[in-house]
């Protein structure tokens, strides 16, 4: 009975949407969407505060952001805010599987023993993996990536070494103060804008010339930030999933 | 198209929600919602023969034609919260079974 | 002072709060003071976040209805922490980050912002309610707030797809250009939906019983009473500036919204375990708020979270406390008060509130409230009102009896919270017997939202 309301209640509601979505004229259909209707032209155009000059890569200086990818100057900059929000989220969802899953003393047995091999050679990948997620991170405002992309990765290759090596246990210690100092640094960057301009979380260093590295103000800052943030905290929530109660 | 596909998966994820009964599928419905809801706020941002919203060598001025930034940008904040509440999830998870034995809600007998 | 301040201190205070244990209770004190000192200190109007100018920014946003409500949900949030800041001292990081994230949920000007906020608040609630050691409780709690959340991040996007715009003030003014108002009713739809989850409207909230019926001292507070005055407000507010309502769309929202009233009173009625008989009023109460919302009401509603709030903090901590080590059953509380004098007063003048008994606040809210449902002729939703509130009358006082009944029973409530809980009682009686303070602040309210839009299906 309920397997059928529930089927009921879906089919209706996924009718209802996609009526919907046929019936709005006001909603564009899917690819002939005119960008001068929504507030994304001025991100393309780093005109948001007005001002009209052409954006060149490569030649424009100190624009208004000076993020080559967009995506990267909306996340980082113009709705860094966000962004801010979005660091506490995994801050305290960590935070959560930390206070849930209790002290931890030892790893929990895997079945299938890895053998020597397995252990050496993971720690070469390590090294690879880390190597990459350090360049996605530091890029993400030229290229797709950025500090979340790029933290993840980081912790992928702690996982790595955890799965590889069943006795392996890294420093929480070290991820904790890790992860409260770039917590704290974020914020201390909005606070010193919030000094220097009245604006809290304002871009406040020079933007450079579109396209190179040492460009976009703070941008690369913040993206290291969080990416070494993401990164220690879920080795973090790793670590405590891989472990439990027990005599070390 | 695409947008149906998003909305199809969200519809797969909100009935796998209200009739499952293992914890753990629970958590993978959520997750297909979440996936399918991601799938179609990005495709709100489509714009058919733009470029990816980067500026590079290939795409050096701001008078060609991008899609659509911001769209992307809450997918990213999305996928993170997605990210977030499923490490909680499956906390709570660990915690059910060391209380119940079972992820089964049936035989939990409390609910 | 600038109000980013509000969101940033406290979260900058957990973030250091983790590197040494000891001290995280002490950052929280700290946290909690300076958001109500600095509340003082603040100015209305708008504050943009990152230098760039709405649409495109964030901004927050300050006027007397925020400011009111964030008041009510820092005081409380205060008085929370107090009473249980010995034996909840791990939880004190989450409690800064919740605190942020509900200032920062009161504040935000921006949709997208919001549903960010959601989630932290969200996140926060769930751990705090994993201290109530039932997990099946707090899984079903996550699985319906990420469900809510999501829809309301598909309605949210909806409205960009038409409007092109997050701003919450942009949103509005599109919308009351716009002829055909039934294009955003299914953003509408899928936001109610959506916070509906959270404010604990039928038939979303089947997550309030696991979480209330075994609630602590700091969980059941938290939230029925902070968390529960908040999202209210929060949702009152979308309502208001995004979306009003007359004529039949109005009169179906209304029956849904007095089922689940009417609904909620009989669960109470026919349960005899206290906690059950708390929450379920809760949830009525909820219904109640949200009706007086889209009914236009948005001031009395208003007040009504406001000695909701007041009220379900005394009624749960005082409870959770009582049945710290035994079961709830009202039979077993017998007798509660007969020794407990002080607290017992808190207590009934908190559920007399409730009921909307002359001399408190509750009544003085429910008599404006129907004042100005005669005066729009909305006889169906007077009719449901009075019929709940005779039945909370009811099994109120069917409670109050049991718990005043000559018994030996013995326990002793601490007593700070004898004390602190009969300051607040005093706030009820307070608001009930001089109206002038609430007047005042009606015409502050008025002016803010007079931005609101109605129209007609």
């Amino acid at each position: 009975m309920k397997k059928f309301l529930s089927i009921v209640f879906v089919l209706i509601l996924g009718g209802l949407i996609i009526n919907h979505l046929a019936s709005n004229n006001l909603i564009p259909r899917f690819g002939d969407v005119v960008l001068t209707d929504r507030v994304s032209d001025a991100y393309i155009d780093r005109d948001v505060n007005g001002g009209d000059e052409d954006v060149a890569f490569g030649e424009s200086e100190d624009l208004e952001s000076g993020a080559a990818n967009t995506v990267t100057a909306i996340v980082a900059d113009y709705r860094s805010f966000d962004t801010l929000g979005e660091v506490t989220v995994l801050f305290v969802s960590s935070l959560g599987v930390a206070l849930l899953l209790g002290q931890s003393k030892r790893r929990i047995g895997l079945e299938f023993k890895p053998n020597f091999m397995l252990k050496i050679g993971s720690r070469a990948l390590f090294a690879i993996i880390l190597m990459t997620g350090v360049y996605v991170i530091l890029h993400g405002h030229l290229t797709p990536g950025g500090g979340f992309p790029g933290g993840v990765m980081i912790a992928s290759s702690m996982l790595l070494l955890y799965l590889a090596d069943d006795e392996f246990r890294a420093k929480m210690r070290g991820f904790k103060v890790l992860e409260s100092m770039m917590g704290l640094l974020y914020i201390a960057l909005g606070l010193i804008a919030l000094f220097i301009s009245g604006v809290f979380l304002e871009n406040f260093m020079d933007n450079g010339t579109l396209g190179t590295l040492f460009s976009a103000g703070m941008i690369p800052l913040v993206y290291s930030i969080i990416g070494l943030k993401v990164g220690s905290e879920i080795s973090s929530v790793i670590d405590h999933f891989l472990s439990e109660e027990g005599a070390s | 198209m695409i947008q149906i596909a998003g909305i199809l998966l969200m519809m797969l994820g909100l009935y796998g929600i209200l009739t499952n009964r293992n914890i753990i599928k629970i958590i993978v419905s959520l997750n297909i919602l979440e996936i399918g809801l991601n799938i179609f706020i990005i495709s709100i941002g489509f714009v058919r023969a733009g470029e990816a919203p980067l500026f590079s060598s290939e795409a050096k001025s701001n008078a060609l034609v991008f899609v659509d930034p911001l769209p992307q940008a809450l997918v990213l904040t999305a996928i993170v919260i997605g990210v977030g509440t499923t490490a909680l999830g499956l906390a709570f998870a660990k915690q059910i079974y060391a209380k119940y034995q079972t992820f089964e809600l049936d035989e939990m007998g409390e609910e | 002072m600038n109000i980013a301040l509000l969101v940033a201190v406290p979260l900058g205070l957990a973030f250091a709060s983790i590197l040494h244990k000891k001290l995280a209770p002490v950052l929280l004190l700290i946290g909690s003071l300076f958001v109500l000192v600095g509340l003082s200190f603040t100015e209305y109007g708008e504050t943009v976040i990152g230098g760039f100018d709405a649409p495109y920014g964030i901004h927050l946003l300050l006027d007397h209805y925020r400011l009111i409500g964030l008041y009510i949900v820092n005081i409380l949030f205060f008085v929370v922490i107090i009473m249980n800041i010995k034996t909840y001292q791990k939880m004190a990081t989450v409690l800064l980050v919740s605190l942020a994230g509900l200032n920062g949920l009161m504040m935000t000007g921006d949709l997208f912002n919001l549903f960010v906020f959601l989630e932290i608040t969200g996140i926060s609630a769930y751990i705090i309610t994993s201290t109530n050691k039932h997990p099946l409780a707090s899984f079903q709690y996550l699985v319906a707030g990420t469900l809510g959340s999501s829809l309301y991040l598909f309605g949210l996007i909806l409205l960009y797809a038409m409007f092109g715009s997050l701003n919450l003030a942009d949103l509005a003014s599109q919308i009351t250009l716009l002829e055909d108002k039934t294009l955003v009713l299914l953003p509408f739809l899928l936001m109610f939906l959506g916070f509906g989850v959270e404010v604990k409207l039928l038939p979303l909230n089947s997550w309030v019983k696991g979480i209330l019926s075994s609630a602590n001292t700091l969980s059941g507070p938290m939230i029925a009473s902070v968390y529960a005055a908040a999202m209210s407000l929060v949702f009152g507010r979308i309502l208001h500036d995004l979306f009003i309502f007359e004529g039949r769309f109005q009169i179906l929202v209304s029956v849904i919204l007095l089922v689940s009233i009417l609904a909620g009173e009989a669960m109470a009625y026919q349960t005899r375990k206290v906690k059950e008989i708390l929450l379920y009023s809760s949830i009525a109460q909820a219904g109640l708020v949200v009706l007086l919302f889209v009914s236009g009401l948005a001031t009395w509603a208003l007040f009504l979270v406001m000695a909701n709030a007041i009220s379900k903090m005394i009624l749960f901590m005082v409870i959770a406390e009582a049945t710290k080590n035994q079961d709830d059953e009202l039979d077993s509380l017998r007798g509660l008060f007969a020794k407990n004098k002080v607290i017992g007063l808190g207590f009934t003048i908190a559920s007399l509130s409730v009921i909307g008994l002359p001399a408190f606040m509750g009544f003085v809210v429910k008599m404006h409230a129907l004042e100005f449902l005669f005066a729009e002729q909305l006889y169906l939703s007077i009719l449901a009102i009075l019929l709940a509130s005779v039945v909370e009358g009811i099994y109120f006082v069917r409670m109050l009896l049991e718990l005043w009944a000559p018994s030996e029973y013995r326990f002793t409530f601490p007593v700070k919270m004898q004390y602190i809980l009969l300051v607040l009682a005093l706030i009820l009686v307070f608001f009930g017997l001089t109206i002038e303070p609430l007047q005042a602040l009606i015409e502050g309210i008025e002016s803010t939202l007079q931005g609101g839009i109605l129209w007609q299906v």
